[in-house]
């Protein structure tokens, strides 16, 4: 799949938001990754163990990731029920209607990172 | 020191300004786009080349094939005297804005009324990333089995039409249609749901008029 990329754009994304205000080094990100991003987090772990081995951007081997899991969450236009959807992701199981919409599950961001401006070597 | 940054900010947002920007040219240049998506082989160019076919005495038409290595699907539309651009992605299991935006140069969009992309055979990723289209649509082959449906929620509940392609051959593999609506709608009350074979010809009427009626509705009233 994709989370090479994925990561990469994560990494490139932190970096230079990172060098923008001052600091060397990034130490640790915090991503949310929704149950219908797509996205696989284990493979986002190791595309991110790859890159922080490389050095990419501002990381280094100590940096590290953390992922938040985000539950697949829907609310029914009629009833305003909330509930947790299988794959019938539009349909209401109180009453019965096609009126579910997403309000969660679907998020894939960086939520925040930690940065350093001490120097090291 | 150190200090935590809340950045909160979509991890495809670059992607997606790029998408915009897609969006906003074609919009310009009045080009109706679809991105048609499919599992490999469910027959996304032979699709294609059925309604170039049946639309080209009316519009002007281009293609954008995305495939992983090859440039044979490329071929075969050109051969129908079809601009198309190729797009490799060498492994990348999808297209994406970017991809889209760099080969944007080579067609001449003012002369262009629709553009199809025909996105790399996978059911899983390409429906997470915006190229700038009109319309998304998913190709599903009835030897792939309606399970298909409910087994990728996330790509029929973004895609805006659903096309099951190769009812030739309801005759000879199970394959429930009524099963097909019933998911899709479950999962995207909206989605329309169009059957036909693009061997036969059999339904093709209704996704050509469908094509017609939005080119001049939306695109060119
Ligand atoms: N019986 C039947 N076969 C079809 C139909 N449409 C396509 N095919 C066949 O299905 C096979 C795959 O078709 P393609 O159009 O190449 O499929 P594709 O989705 O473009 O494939 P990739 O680009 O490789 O992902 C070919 O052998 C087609 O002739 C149909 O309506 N009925
Ligand atoms: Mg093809
Ligand atoms: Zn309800």
């Amino acid at each position: 799949m994709h989370e090479m990329s994925l990561m990469h754009e994560i990494i490139q994304l932190v970096s230079e938001d990172a060098k923008s205000r001052g600091f060397y080094k990034v130490k640790q990100i915090q991503v949310i990754v929704g149950d219908l991003s797509n996205v696989l987090p284990d493979a986002l772990e190791l595309a991110f163990f790859y890159f922080s081995k490389k050095k990419m951007g501002l990381l280094d081997e100590e940096s590290q990731l953390k992922i938040i899991h985000e539950k697949a969450i829907a609310q029914c236009q009629t009833c305003l029920h909330k509930f947790e959807p299988d794959f019938r992701l539009a349909l209401c199981p109180k009453c019965g209607l096609l009126n579910g919409f997403l309000i969660s599950g679907e998020t894939f961001q960086v939520e925040s990172y930690e940065g350093s401006d001490e120097i090291e070597n | 020191m150190k200090l935590k940054i809340e950045l909160r900010e979509d991890v495809l947002k670059d992607l997606n300004t790029a998408a915009s920007f897609n969006r906003d040219l074609f919009k310009e240049n009045q080009t109706l786009v679809i991105n048609l998506m499919s599992s490999p082989g469910a027959g996304k160019t032979t699709l294609l080349e059925e309604t170039v076919k049946r639309l080209a005495d009316e519009f002007k038409i281009a293609v954008i094939e995305g495939d992983l290595a090859t440039d044979r699907d490329a071929e075969r539309l050109r051969t129908l005297g079809i601009k198309t651009v190729q797009i490799n992605t060498v492994g990348g299991c999808h297209l994406d804005a970017r991809m889209v935006a760099k080969v944007i140069p080579e067609f001449d969009f003012e002369s262009i009324d629709i553009l199809f992309i025909e996105n790399i055979g996978n059911l899983v990723c390409p429906s997470g990333y915006d190229l700038g289209q009109d319309y998304k649509v998913v190709v599903l082959s009835v030897p792939e089995g309606n399970d298909k449906i409910p087994k990728y929620p996330v790509m029929f509940k973004r895609t805006d039409i659903t096309i099951i392609n190769k009812i030739d051959l309801l005759p000879y593999v199970s394959f429930n249609l009524e099963e097909a609506d019933r998911d899709l709608k479950q999962i995207n009350p909206k989605a329309q749901l169009k059957t036909l074979s693009a061997k036969t010809g059999e339904g093709m009427n209704e996704w050509i008029n469908w094509i017609k009626d939005v080119y001049r509705t939306c695109i060119k009233p």
